[in-house]
């Protein structure tokens, strides 16, 4: 008899699971009430509130006085700024360009001026010149989770993509020279691969459903648009193993824009960079209300910013979109629910 | 002025129907395509070389001197709109050129040496731009951010709809 693999086994309960949530819809929970109308609150535990900041896609290259390291510098003097301060900064990836790793340390070197803690994630940027391992040897490990007032923090690398080298015989250089495109045509469609998807649902197996969750990957946990790798390729599994969760929130790097998406009990957040900002592809975007402004291109700074997240008691949040120039229509600089 | 217009409208009618002639008289010669199947098939790959061209230098850092390329801001040609040059443009203070706007964008975020407008090189650029948005409408001066062209098949891969949105 042939071995159910995890893949199999989560094919399965993804069928089923859709059953579940087209039931959902006529026999109103928490959870669908709040997809509706977005006014019920999930029955999460309560929270102690607090508010942590986010910093993604610098894209530093090995030059002195790079334009780009001034823009990281601004945003974490930003970040710094804040008060009362944030409780803590998450990075969600590509803090270098080439994958150097003078790239990384320069980064790390400013990421270091935050007065409070700081957690990261790899960027493919960060990774494929020697498949992460100056990354790992400066900021430890590509996924992790930690506790803070209630809620479960999860960090993981969405950016693996088959070997696609080998073959081909690429060196490092020309590897990374690939996967620094975004449209590469020859890179294939990343994701968090089995390990970590083993990784994950150990991590979240003794936790009760109403535990408020918070998720960081570098690229969307939804099907945006896979040609610029816009996408997680195993995200439907991930889904599936937080869909017990009563509410999870989601944020992710990579798009260089404000973007929003729900998808049964996740609502994600796209966050914009401190490198340049990216037009939306040529597809419908399903809030098409959240979204920024063109970026002016004679004004470096337009289109760059940071981020905080305010999380209240009830594990509502609001993702404060803290552009450095006048990126944002007025129902963005409101700040987006999540 | 009466006249004129008149004599214009006679010689217009005397032209054309000497071309009606011309063309009855030729038969099906006028009707045949400017170029053979192989001679268009030649052309299309030519520019496709071009375009080739064009692709690979819009991601190479050689053209600035920051380490930049086109496509770290402009992914498949997209957010340069050439279906509405020429316009007036802020950055460069006056209606100018797509081939300008390039240049601009090498000289100033690339900090770049412009290239000579009809260089192989600037044609290649233009090449690779227009065909990322071939099919779209020319409209000058609309003021609109569009992306490239939407790949339905071949390299890239098409949005898988997961009911999600």
């Amino acid at each position: 008899m042939k071995k159910l693999s995890r893949r199999d086994f989560l094919g399965m309960s993804a069928k089923a699971g859709a059953a579940t949530m087209f039931a959902g819809m006529f026999a109103p929970t928490a959870t669908s009430l709040m997809g509706l109308g977005g006014v019920a609150h999930a029955n999460t535990k309560k929270i102690s509130p607090f508010t942590f900041a986010v910093l993604t896609d610098a894209h530093l290259y090995d030059i002195p006085n790079h334009k780009f390291d001034g823009f990281l510098e601004q945003a974490v003097a930003d970040v710094n700024s804040i008060n009362p301060r944030p409780d803590f900064v998450l990075y969600a990836g590509d803090i270098g360009q080439l994958g150097k790793e003078a790239e990384l340390v320069k980064g790390k070197k400013i990421l270091d001026k935050l007065k409070m803690p700081y957690k990261v994630i790899p960027g493919e940027h960060d990774y494929y010149l020697d498949m992460g391992k100056a990354w790992r040897g400066l900021f430890g490990d590509e996924h992790w989770s930690f506790d803070h007032k209630g809620t479960h923090i999860i960090g993981m690398n969405s950016i693996l993509v088959n070997d696609f080298w080998s073959m081909r015989n690429l060196t490092p250089h020309e590897r990374m020279g690939y996967m620094e495109e975004l449209e590469c045509h020859q890179c294939g469609l990343w994701g968090v691969q089995e390990k970590q998807l083993d990784w994950l649902e150990k991590d979240v197996r003794k936790l009760r459903p109403d535990t408020p969750i918070i998720i960081m990957t570098h690229s969307p946990l939804w099907d945006y648009y896979p040609r610029w790798n816009f996408q997680t390729v195993d995200a439907p599994e991930i889904r599936m193993i937080l869909r017990k969760f009563e509410k999870v929130m989601a944020i992710h790097g990579h798009v260089h824009q404000v973007v929003y998406n729900r998808i049964g009990n996740i609502n994600s957040a796209g966050l914009i960079s401190t490198s340049w900002p990216w037009p939306y592809p040529p597809i419908e975007l399903p809030y098409p209300d959240i979204r920024m402004n063109r970026a002016d291109p004679g004004n470096f700074e337009d289109g760059l910013g940071g981020h905080t997240v305010d999380l209240s008691e009830h594990f509502d949040g609001v993702v404060n979109y803290r552009a450095f120039a006048d990126l944002l229509p007025d129902n963005v600089k409101r700040g987006v629910k999540l | 002025m009466k006249t004129i217009q008149g004599f214009a409208l006679l010689k217009c009618i005397t032209l054309a129907v000497c071309a009606l002639s011309a063309l009855v008289v030729m038969g099906t010669a006028a009707a045949k395509p400017p170029l053979s199947s192989a001679e268009a098939e030649d052309q299309f790959n030519m520019l496709m070389e071009a375009v080739k061209k064009g692709d690979d230098l819009w991601h190479s850092a050689k053209l600035g001197s920051n380490g930049l390329a086109c496509g770290n801001c402009h992914p498949d040609g997209s957010a340069t709109n050439p279906h509405t040059w020429p316009k007036f443009q802020t950055n460069l203070g006056k209606v100018g050129t797509l081939r300008g706007m390039i240049n601009w964008c090498i000289l100033v975020p690339l900090m770049g040496e412009p290239l000579a407008l009809d260089s192989e090189e600037m044609i290649a650029i233009e090449a690779y731009v227009m065909y990322t948005h071939r099919g779209v409408a020319i409209a000058p001066a609309k003021d609109e951010q569009h992306g490239a062209v939407p790949v339905i098949s071949g390299p890239g891969y098409p949005t898988a709809d997961e009911g999600n949105r």
